[in-house]
């Protein structure tokens, strides 16, 4: 009973929630139309939580990520301003996305700073650097390029069902992380280094390179995480990505609780983004307000994480 | 002995998770008894010290205690009921002083009802090290500069602080000795026969045949989670009671050589030289540089796995294994460029392969190889870590403390595997703090002091007393 509770309870709460919404909106809830919209909603989510995935296997932390996010839009943004194909400026803020990440990997991996404080640090730095280049405004209107703003609210028609293309790019980031962390020497060597960094490292594993691989990963999904936003919004300011990190960080604990050995894994870490976003779908239909949603969701992380820690100290 | 016993259990069983680890043990300790408790890696031992201790809850169990049947439910409860532990892992707070170290879980002694009286404090802690009869150790230092025999003492010590309301009845010492020198055990020893003296008993727990001969009265040995009673020790050789162990009658301690070493140099630096087949020895005094010079030779570790150089750590646990892993990705690890398609694309059906053929030649007792290292008993974890060092088919092999922890079966089918590798042509360096098993195995070994190896000698006909003053030194009483 307990072993149950401790693997499959995150998933019995998932069901519990999902029966809840859909008894209380039974016209709106379990529709083809909302699902579209709940994978569209949480695509940002997915991609960063993704990337987040891989510096959590580490048991590393990037606190990085929404600033980046923010970062990565703004950069995009000036760029159209300035008259830049689409192509380019994307290109250049993934890029940036990118380097943010190398440095973040450089200052765990090369120079030693405990990743908390690193990814604190450049939390502030990307932050500080997006109200920078932007002067602090909101870049929208005319200066998005019309067909980048289009991008989001387009999708992929097959028979009656549209599917966004932001759903579409998130389903493809979580395979790609999927291939990376479950079919690769990469993957399994990060594993090993979450697992027991000395004994990886005595067995040959490029550790300091993995780390640096691990976080310029994470940065680059930050910033196309970034990118997919300020394509839905047709904008992009110096704050948008910020409420990003968070969310990811509590997907991927969310997931957590449902493996054994209380590692993360990709998919696990998509149950956990599916449920912080179908609460906040449902929620938001059932207009409740959304400090008491920020309440009602911490609250389901504290109860799945200690449901699942409980159970694994009982006395055996 | 009179009426009943200071401790009995009855039936004790205990499953996890449907396999059973103790099978109704029946196990009595009189008064004034040093009683050892015995068996190989996983027969079961630390399941049964955590029940006494109320850490694990048993299945089903009888435990009385001076005939007064009594239920064990918290590491409180058995605090009430006079069980003391000295638990094998050192748990100690390396931030907090000697003496808080001492009386912690206790009441400090007060000043004016909430200041610390650290003057009291001190002097309490002084008198538990004199019990020991330790001197060298200022109990106002912070416990992490402590060597690990230091800290073991402080530990022990601990243990033996004296107390209103509870007086300990029963002492529980799981593997007390392992990180003691000679003098320090002896002195521990001391300690044990007075508390015999007293009336007061000893449940004592350690691989050490020699030790167990020496000071325990009886001994209970588990096997496959079954209890023998040895009797009185007195009465039977150490070689009954490996016999007793190992379920089998104790052959040679150490396999002999099947051919010797060859000519041909296998690896050479500067003051040493070890050819293909030979296993060098190295011994030395604790810290002389033995690890040191493992790790100079192994250097870059992805370098060394690849140019065939394998290398088998002193911590299994810390350095040699991710026990949360299965054990076939433990022994894939470092040849996973070779055990995947292009270095790149994981091949997990090739890997589990692998690790089933290696597994197989270091005889490991497992469910399989997607079973999870932890799950493993020591000496199993142990061929997991040589399995993962053989895997590559090194043609240096460089092993530290290999035996540390394992029992005597899996000791020996390890000395096999080294000698097996060996007839293949692998040279072996062996660095170890047991000299019978450096002279047992070794070809030539190799004495460092103070970082250098100061000489190297033929092993054969070399007696202990002699390895150990060429540790120390003392060249002139050699042989």
């Amino acid at each position: 009973m307990l072993s149950f509770l401790r693997r499959y309870g995150t998933l019995a709460g998932f069901a519990v929630v999902l029966l809840f919404f859909a008894m209380r909106l039974p016209d709106t809830f379990m529709t083809a139309q909302n699902w579209l919209n709940i994978t569209q909603q949480l695509s940002m989510l997915m991609v960063v939580a993704a990337g987040m995935t891989i510096v959590m296997v580490m048991g590393d932390f990037d606190l990085s990520v929404g600033s980046m996010a923010s970062l990565s839009g703004i950069v995009a943004a000036i760029l159209f301003t300035l008259g830049f194909p689409i192509w380019l400026a994307v290109g250049v803020a993934l890029l940036v996305g990118l380097l943010g990440g190398v440095i973040n990997g450089a200052l765990v991996s090369l120079v030693g700073i405990l990743p908390f404080v690193a990814t604190l640090a450049t939390l502030t730095i990307f932050s500080g650097a997006a109200f920078v280049v932007s002067g602090g405004k909101t870049i929208s209107g005319r200066a998005i390029p019309e067909a980048f703003g289009e991008f989001a609210r387009q999708g992929l028609t097959i028979g009656t069902a549209t599917i966004p293309n932001l759903t579409i790019v998130a389903v493809l980031v979580l395979a790609a992380v999927w291939v990376l962390l479950e079919q690769t020497t990469i993957g399994r060597r990060l594993y090993a280094i979450g697992g027991n960094v000395e004994a990886a490292y005595l067995s040959g594993v490029p550790v300091r390179r993995l780390k640096l691989l691990a976080f310029a990963l994470t940065g680059l999904s930050a910033a196309g995480a970034g990118l997919l936003y300020a394509s839905r919004v047709a904008s992009a300011n110096p704050t948008q990505g910020s409420g990003l990190m968070l969310n990811a960080i509590a997907a991927v604990f969310l997931g957590m609780t449902m493996s054994e050995q209380g590692e993360p894994r990709i998919l696990a870490t998509l149950i956990g983004v599916l449920i912080l976003g179908v609460l906040d779908n449902g929620l938001t239909q059932m207009s409740v307000d959304s400090y008491v949603r920020q309440i009602l969701v911490g609250a389901i992380i504290v109860i799945a994480v200690s449901a699942s820690s409980i159970t694994k100290s009982a006395r055996r | 002995m009179n009426a009943a016993p200071l401790l009995s259990l009855r039936n004790v069983s205990k499953a996890y998770a449907g396999i059973p680890a103790l099978r109704g043990i029946d196990l009595d300790v009189a008064g004034g008894e040093i009683h050892a408790l015995m068996g190989e890696n996983g027969a079961g031992k630390s399941t049964l010290i955590k029940i006494l201790a109320g850490v694990v809850a048993p299945d089903s169990a009888e435990i009385a205690i001076d005939g007064k049947g009594v239920n064990i439910d918290s590491p409180a409860g058995a605090h009430r009921l006079g069980l003391r532990f000295i638990h094998q892992e050192l748990s100690v707070v390396p931030t907090l002083s000697v003496a808080e170290n001492i009386v912690l879980g206790r009441p400090y002694p007060r000043r004016a009802g909430v200041l610390v009286d650290w003057q009291a404090l001190n002097r309490v802690a002084l008198g538990a090290l004199e019990t020991l009869g330790i001197r060298h150790i200022d109990v106002r230092q912070k416990m992490a500069r402590l060597s690990t025999g230091d800290r073991m003492l402080v530990k022990i010590s601990s243990a033996f602080l004296g107390e209103d309301g509870a007086p300990a009845r029963l002492y529980v010492m799981d593997e007390p000795t392992a990180a003691l020198t000679r003098e320090e055990s002896e002195r521990l020893f001391k300690v044990l026969r007075e508390i015999k003296a007293s009336g007061n008993s000893v449940l004592y727990v350690s691989h050490r045949i020699d030790e167990v001969m020496a000071i325990c009265d009886r001994a209970t040995v588990l096997r496959d989670g079954r209890p023998i009673d040895s009797g009185v020790l007195s009465a039977i050789t150490h070689d009954d009671l490996v016999a007793l162990m190992i379920g089998r009658k104790a052959g040679e301690a150490y396999p002999a050589a099947s051919r010797l070493p060859s000519a041909e140099v296998a690896y050479e630096r500067p003051g040493l030289a070890v050819r293909k087949g030979e296993i060098v020895g190295v011994a030395g005094l604790s810290g002389a540089g033995q690890t040191e010079l493992l790790r100079a030779i192994f250097g870059d570790p992805a370098k060394a796995w690849a140019s065939g150089i394998a290398y088998v750590p002193k911590e299994r646990r810390s350095e040699g294994l991710v026990t949360s892993r299965p054990i076939y990705q433990n022994i894939t690890l470092p040849h996973l460029h070779a055990q995947s398609l292009g270095g790149t694309w994981l091949t997990p059906r090739r890997e589990r392969q692998f690790a089933t053929r290696l597994g197989e030649d270091v005889r490991l007792r497992a469910a399989g190889v997607n079973q999870r290292v932890l799950e493993l008993s020591g000496g199993n974890q142990q061929k997991v870590v040589f399995a993962k060092a053989l895997g590559g088919a090194p043609r240096l092999l460089l092993l530290d403390e290999p035996t540390r922890g394992v029992d005597v079966g899996a000791k020996f089918d390890i000395y096999s595997i080294i000698r097996d590798m060996t007839s293949r042509g692998m040279a072996v360096l062996l660095v170890s703090s047991d000299l019978p098993e450096l002279i047992g195995m070794a070809d030539r070994i190799a004495v460092m002091r103070d970082g250098v190896i100061v000489t190297t000698v033929e092993a054969r006909g070399l007696s202990e007393e002699a390895l150990l003053n060429l540790c120390y030194g003392r060249d002139a009483m050699a042989a």
